[in-house]
């Protein structure tokens, strides 16, 4: 590796300035979670690819709507939890059981290692999200379907979910670490890995994070990969294996997005 | 106006007042959190015994979301600090994890001082020296931790 000289230091702050400078910019223009929008909508981004086009088609026999999320590197993780939520506020006995299980997770991580200090900040706001969009709120369905979509468009609220479900990931990955090792390229330790690719914040998700974090919640992931690869459908894929999917999202490279099947 | 990055320093306040870790010290300036100074003593056994080091912690409002920039405001002579008090921390950079808070942040520097990371040096002369010749680099550490008293 060739040295460093000193002036290193400014360089950098060159880079992380030019970096901040295009996240205020889509951070301005573009929501943390949007509004429920028509399949059709992914035509206008594709037009004149035929792949692409062939394969928009094909979604659209079983997705009506998708919602698109913020791309900030944190789209898995907002989309998981948007989508979840969204599926337990309409199934109650549903949501009990992850109220209990949400309840009980920082205990877990705590004997896993994690600081218990500054995990209380992150498990109380996202327990205090939890009771927010609880189905029993005397609203009813609607109300509830307002206020999630309101607390994820708040920064502080939304990313203290996604926050929490990154350490929630990477306990999962320490609990299991001989398992989830094989998964890992490269001479990286899941250590390292959690460490580098999974607690901070807009690090994008791989399958392995994906994995855990199904595993850890217990809740099943279908999705459909929009790329360009051959056979002009669009090809699904469920976490973890053999589950039955309450959250649907399209992958695109890069990107996570959120799917209401017909 | 409380958001969640003044919300959780008053906690990371509160913290450092409650339970101190050894040899380190902090608290926010006096009209801003966003702020805040920090002083790390030199760890024992080490060529920065005795020194006190001066930093300054600035926080944005993506704390603790993202991590606050760190400086040493004391001159020290060490291969990850950068001439202008830059630290090269992996935790302040693409280790960052939320679960930290000042208290870790603090402490990870001060084990930072007794142990060095030559294979990424902000400081190529530091580097080289902890490498090479033990005896100067301590000689030139010594230097800043008497400097540190007068600053």
């Amino acid at each position: 590796m060739e040295p460093f000289t000193q002036n290193d230091g400014n360089h950098d702050e060159l880079i992380i300035q030019q970096k901040r400078d295009i996240e205020k910019e889509i951070s301005e223009t573009t929501p943390l979670v949007s509004e429920q929008l028509p399949l059709t909508c992914l035509y206008a981004e594709y037009s004149g690819d035929e792949i692409f086009t062939a394969k928009i088609q094909d979604l659209s026999k079983k997705y009506k709507f998708i919602r698109r999320t913020r791309p900030d590197g944190n789209c898995f993780f907002r989309a998981f939890a948007y989508s979840y939520l969204e599926y337990l506020i309409s199934n109650n006995s549903a949501y009990q059981e992850f109220k209990k299980l949400a309840e009980e997770s920082k205990e877990k991580l705590v004997q896993l290692g994690f600081p218990s200090f500054t995990l209380e900040d992150f498990h109380e706001t996202f327990m205090e999200v939890i009771q927010r969009v609880s189905p029993d709120n005397p609203g009813g369905h609607s109300t509830v379907q307002d206020e999630l979509h309101k607390i994820f468009n708040e920064q502080g609220y939304s990313d203290y979910v996604v926050v929490y479900l990154r350490l929630i990931t990477s306990g999962k990955l320490q609990e299991e670490a001989d398992f989830y090792q094989n998964f890992i390229e490269g001479d990286l330790t899941i250590e390292a890995f959690r460490h580098l690719e999974v607690e901070p914040m807009y690090k994008e998700s791989d399958h392995i994070h994906i994995i855990a974090l199904c595993t850890a919640l217990g809740a099943g992931v279908r999705v459909e990969y929009l790329d360009r690869g051959e056979g002009g459908t669009v090809k699904a894929h469920d976490f973890p294996e053999g589950s039955e999917p309450r959250i649907y999202l399209i992958y695109r490279p890069g990107h996570y997005d959120i799917l209401y099947p017909n | 106006m409380s958001t969640p990055a003044r919300r959780r320093l008053m906690r990371d306040f509160k913290r450092l007042q409650e339970d101190p870790p050894t040899g380190v010290s902090g608290a926010p300036t006096d009209n801003n959190i966003m702020i805040w100074n920090a002083v790390i003593f030199g760890p024992h056994d080490t060529p920065f015994e005795d020194g006190t080091f001066k930093l300054t912690i600035e926080f944005t409002e993506e704390y603790p979301n993202k991590p606050p920039t760190v400086r040493f405001v004391s001159k020290v002579f060490h291969p990850n600090v950068y001439a202008d008090g830059g630290i090269c921390l992996d935790i302040l950079q693409n280790r960052w994890s939320p679960t930290y808070d000042v208290s870790a942040i603090l402490t990870s520097i001060q084990s930072l001082l007794s142990d060095p990371n030559p294979n990424s040096p902000a400081n190529s002369t530091a580097a080289q020296l902890y490498k090479e010749n033990r005896r100067e680099y301590e000689k030139r550490v010594k230097a800043c931790v008497e400097q540190s008293f007068i600053d």
